[in-house]
């Protein structure tokens, strides 16, 4: 017994100090960003960055936490997030439920600290609902070019407030975005309008589509409803098999965050039919590209999608 | 500041996991945590088709119930059911689960509802998550308060109810016969573990739970053969967990919560070696001792 209870002793003994060590290892490279006249800023999206980026241009940092292909509804927070978030002069989120939990942090954050979401001057009457119950708007905004460009205004009223020196610069940047973004929304839709009208039907894994659709004159259906715990029965395969039989539909389209398998098994049910349809590619929906590929910015982004939509329903 | 209030929150909550995963260990319950994790669906989606809102609190007071509920019923059908505690808790938790995904497809495809979006905290945002008064005061982090009282609930429970908590889970029959009841304090029990899981996951997570309900008991029953040293081990685990897993985590920049956990499963694995009582090292020696004996 006594031989027992020096030897656990001796165990913890020995591991206690030997994490205090490791600790002061740890801390020592903790550095501190001390650079003030400097607006640092972050964003949750890539696509909320690239509205700043183009507004600010070199003079602010801007940081997004959401990488390319991460998921807002799985993203989870590292140390090194927590630390930009402490450190940012600035925060820019979607709000409307996209970022979860952590969009109930920001708006409670909001009262100390200039925490913003860029959905926030969108009038409810432009929003999606698609429930009976009322105020549980859709959050893919970004979807519809000229939404996107009520969202920059207000990002970039909010930089005015923020940093009023650069007022000026900013506002020549907003309106060069602004105008580009102008000539992407007429684009994408002259581009839409080439697919024939019969046509005109977009079959995606879940709803993020609905303001493409809405925008871009487009009938959107999915498998799965917008939250991925929905999962879809056989009846709702069975409809949607039939749906594209019926319609002729030429493809249908995976997205980047949902796995293919769901919507192989509607194409395999239609095959069945004597419909043949194909996988008309890969659609960015919640994150962008990789930095440095064409759907690395927001309007390669748009353009991309657009293509493949239109390349595989025409 | 931020590693404080970090470190704080997790050895508050491995704390009040600890102590009640070491009664669970002992009765065989110890997944009761996960269980209850996947149980709250229900509760949530009833709370947001009543109320309409998708908030923190609206979130806490459905999954709040549904604990309850769950935790309940895992021990109602233990006890009435005379079924085995493992069954029960993997019958109750997956028609529980299942009832909420169905309630989803039904009621509220439309709506993005899940545990990990609406309930589950992150112990990262912690620091930000401040709780801030109506004239715009700021008090300190929410979850610290939060879990520091589900703590302090959990520890003055087991103060009082100490002989009988003890006496029910080591010998019921004994408990009946001098007249302690021992359907009661395991309801008690049961109503303490999802009280602090359902707090818990709203400030830090699911995973780090489900992870320092079992891990520290389980590793401090290896380290003693008696009850009370094993709560204290699992207390001072808890804290050696959280300060050793969230440096961890902040020289790999990544998850605390992961860090933690993994932690918790690497002070488990050096006790499970180097063990004085059983570990597998000392049994290698003493049977190497009575080889030589023998021949």
């Amino acid at each position: 017994m006594i031989l027992y209870k020096s030897a656990l002793k001796l165990f913890l003994a020995i591991l206690l100090p030997g994490v205090l060590l490791f600790q002061m290892s740890c801390s020592n490279n903790q550095e501190q960003n001390l650079v003030k006249d400097r607006l640092n800023i972050v964003t949750t999206t890539g696509m909320i960055e690239d509205i700043v980026k183009n507004i600010v241009q070199d003079s602010a940092d801007v940081t997004a936490l959401m990488g390319p292909g991460v998921d807002p509804h799985l993203y989870k927070a590292t140390q090194g997030d927590l630390q930009r978030l402490k450190s940012a002069s600035l925060i820019f989120y979607n709000g409307l439920h996209l970022e979860g939990k952590l969009g109930d942090i920001f708006k409670n954050l909001s009262r100390i600290k200039p925490v913003v979401a860029v959905s926030d001057n969108i009038s409810p009457e432009q929003l999606i609902d698609n429930t009976s119950m009322g105020g549980q708007y859709d959050p893919h905004i970004w979807f519809d070019v000229s939404l996107w460009q009520q969202a920059a205004t207000y990002v970039s009223q909010t930089l005015m407030q923020h940093d009023s020196l650069n007022a000026a610069f900013y506002q020549q940047n907003t309106a060069a975005y602004l105008e580009q973004l102008d000539v992407l929304h007429e684009e994408v839709k002259t581009k839409m309008a080439e697919i024939p009208e019969d046509q005109r039907i977009m079959v995606t894994a879940h709803d993020a589509f609905e303001y493409f659709g809405r925008a871009y004159d487009i009938k959107v259906r999915g498998l799965q409803g917008i939250s991925t715990m929905s999962e879809f029965g056989l009846k709702d395969v069975a409809d949607l098999v039939n749906f594209i039989t019926e319609k002729k539909i030429k493809a249908v389209f995976v997205e980047s965050s949902v796995p293919e398998k769901y919507l192989r098994s509607v194409v395999e049910g239609c095959r069945k039919k004597g419909h043949d349809v194909s996988i008309g590619g890969i659609l960015y929906s919640d994150a962008m590209g990789n930095p440095g590929t064409v759907a690395g910015n927001y309007q390669g982004m748009v353009r991309e999608n657009v293509n493949t939509i239109v390349n595989a329903l025409k | 500041m931020d590693a404080f209030w970090i470190i704080l929150t997790g050895s508050f909550v491995s704390i009040s996991c600890g102590l009640l995963g070491s009664y669970l260990i002992l009765r065989k319950m110890a997944m009761v945590g996960d269980a209850i994790s996947h149980a709250v669906l229900p509760g949530i989606v009833i709370a947001f088709l009543i109320s309409g809102q998708r908030d923190s609190l609206t979130m806490l007071v459905g999954a709040g119930i549904l604990g309850v509920i769950t935790t309940f019923l895992i021990e109602f059908f233990h006890q009435k059911g005379n079924l085995q505690t493992d069954a029960s808790i993997g019958v109750t938790f997956t028609w529980l689960f299942a009832l909420g995904i169905i309630l989803i497809s039904v009621y509220a495809g439309q709506v993005d509802l899940d545990q990990d979006c609406v309930l589950h905290g992150e112990i990262a945002y912690v620091p930000i998550d401040l709780w801030i008064t109506a004239s715009g005061k700021i008090i300190g982090p929410r979850a610290v308060f939060i879990t520091g009282s589900v703590m302090i609930i959990v520890i003055s429970f087991i103060a009082i109810g100490y002989k009988e908590l003890f006496l029910t889970t080591f010998d019921p029959a004994f408990a009946t016969v001098i007249g302690i009841s021992t359907a009661l304090w395991h309801y008690l029990l049961m109503g303490a573990v999802s009280l602090a899981t359902v707090a818990s996951f709203e400030s830090v997570g699911a995973i780090l739970v489900v992870a320092l309900l079992i891990a520290p008991p389980a590793t401090a029953y290896l380290l003693t053969e008696k009850f009370r040293p094993m709560l204290i081990i699992t207390v001072l685990l808890g804290i050696l967990i959280s300060i050793s897993g969230y440096y961890l985590a902040v020289s790999i920049d990544g998850s605390i919560a992961g860090a933690m956990s993994t932690v918790a499963g690497l002070l488990f694995a050096l006790a499970f070696l180097f063990s004085p009582k059983e570990g597998i090292i000392i049994t290698w020696l003493k049977n190497q001792a009575r080889k030589k004996e023998l021949s």
